[in-house]
């Protein structure tokens, strides 16, 4: 991190080596789409080579990744979001429903993973806060601390948010387990 | 709503957090204490828990990449260029600007009705705007090079997008989904007309990179947004085979410094 803060680009490779899959799975996770989760990967590390600087040698490099990935996919999340407004506008609300509720994406479609795509589905029709709360803490066991700090929020926010993420994908994928 | 109903729905968050492994101490030990006395939300506890099994399953836990990191570090660093790129095309315009302003000041009083022929030594006058031409002139040339630059910078990107572009369609089966390249490669082919002279002497070295780019954004500017893969393929053998994202590269490197 000290080079990447340098400006050196060549300490680029061995930091993407050692974290590229987790970030991955983080963007994965929350967009759900293995071509926009890439690009996330892409935008979080230019930001870690662009902010290096701000990097605090004290602590560690996964948590500091985590924050920028967690808010690349929600910028990215929000911008498709308001692409597809522009091309039909929502029913009221700031998540997108008609994804949660009818579009599977056709990477899964293609495998037949029936399993992730209900998941899918089922965490496509969070709101942005819920769901970036849920895959931190069960993607990414993360602490409600850590949560709280990663996104910026209360830690009274993150537990409520949890619980209606919970309370939203046991109602959305009951039948998956009964 | 009945007192047992009430009592759930208070407990219903503590519920949620234990199984989600979110409490601890006291906190803890209570939540267990009234899960023992409450079969309501035993019941939830075990819902909580079944749904966390559930997403313990999802192949997006253990899902990899579908590209080498090498690729990754690829995308990375062009997509460092083209921040780079653009910085100094920002300076450069305000700094044209100003230089602009500059200029029209110190012409200004020149254009505006003046005094009279007799106050103004006629001589002086001509070799300072002489001596303005040349400076405007040196500012053209180098707002030409800074237009192509951030042209070449925009395009690197539609570009570097395509070569990475392999997400289905999900309009049509065996098609690829192109709208974001096809929709930017439009707008860079206008601006491109708008703005870039190809037969302007200051760019008569980038002429050639400059057209095999225009070709390139007018052919995925004619595709659908669904486009069929061989139709994709197609346009990134010919940037592969014209090397163009390295030629963009180097001349982007020549023309800024």
């Amino acid at each position: 991190m000290r080079r990447l803060a340098q400006g050196e680009r060549d300490a680029l490779q061995p930091l993407m080596e050692r974290h590229y899959r987790r970030v991955y799975r983080i963007a994965l996770a929350y967009l759900r789409n293995p071509d926009d989760a890439l690009d996330v990967v892409q935008e979080t590390f230019v930001r870690a080579f662009e902010h290096a600087g701000r990097w605090n040698a004290g602590s560690e490099v996964a948590p500091w990744l985590t924050r920028i990935a967690v808010n690349q996919s929600i910028d990215r999340y929000r911008r498709e979001r308001r692409r597809r407004e522009t091309m039909a506008p929502l029913d009221e609300g700031d998540h997108d429903d008609r994804l949660g509720s009818g579009e599977i994406s056709p990477e899964l479609q293609a495998h037949g993973h029936e399993l992730g795509a209900r998941i899918d589905r089922a965490l496509r029709s969070l709101p942005e806060r819920q769901r970036a709360v849920f895959v931190l803490r069960h993607y990414e066991d993360r602490s409600l601390e850590e949560i709280a700090e990663a996104l910026g929020i209360r830690l009274g926010t993150v537990k409520s948010s949890l619980f209606r993420a919970t309370h939203e994908l046991r109602r959305r994928l009951r039948g998956v387990w009964s | 709503m009945s007192l047992r109903g009430f009592l759930h729905e208070r407990w219903s968050t503590q519920v949620t957090l234990l199984a989600s492994g979110c409490l601890e101490g006291a906190q803890r030990e209570r939540a267990l204490a009234h899960l023992k006395a409450c079969a309501d939300c035993r019941r939830e506890h075990d819902e909580v828990l079944a749904l966390l099994h559930v997403v313990a399953q999802d192949p997006a836990r253990t899902a990899t990449p579908n590209v080498a990191v090498q690729y990754l570090v690829t995308r990375v660093e062009a997509r460092l260029d083209s921040v780079i790129r653009s910085r100094p095309w920002r300076w450069a315009t305000l700094g044209a600007g100003l230089a602009i302003g500059g200029l029209v000041a110190a012409l200004l009083p020149r254009l505006m009705p003046g005094p009279s022929p007799s106050q103004t030594p006629a001589a002086p006058a001509v070799a300072e705007v002489a001596m303005d031409d040349a400076a405007l002139r040196r500012l053209e040339r180098v707002m030409a090079r800074e237009q192509a630059v951030r042209y070449l910078a925009e395009a690197a990107d539609v570009m570097v997008n395509l070569n990475a572009q392999s997400r289905p369609c999900p309009r049509e089966h065996a098609h690829v989904e192109l709208e974001a390249e096809v929709q930017r490669s439009r707008e860079l082919v206008s601006r491109r007309a708008l703005l870039l002279d190809l037969e302007e002497e200051n760019l008569l070295p980038a002429r050639d990179v400059l057209v095999d780019v225009d070709n390139v954004l007018r052919e995925v500017a004619s595709l659908q947004s669904c486009s069929r893969r061989d139709e994709l393929d197609r346009v990134r053998r010919e940037m592969e085979e014209r090397q163009l994202l390295m030629k963009v590269r180097l001349l982007s490197r020549e023309l800024v410094s």
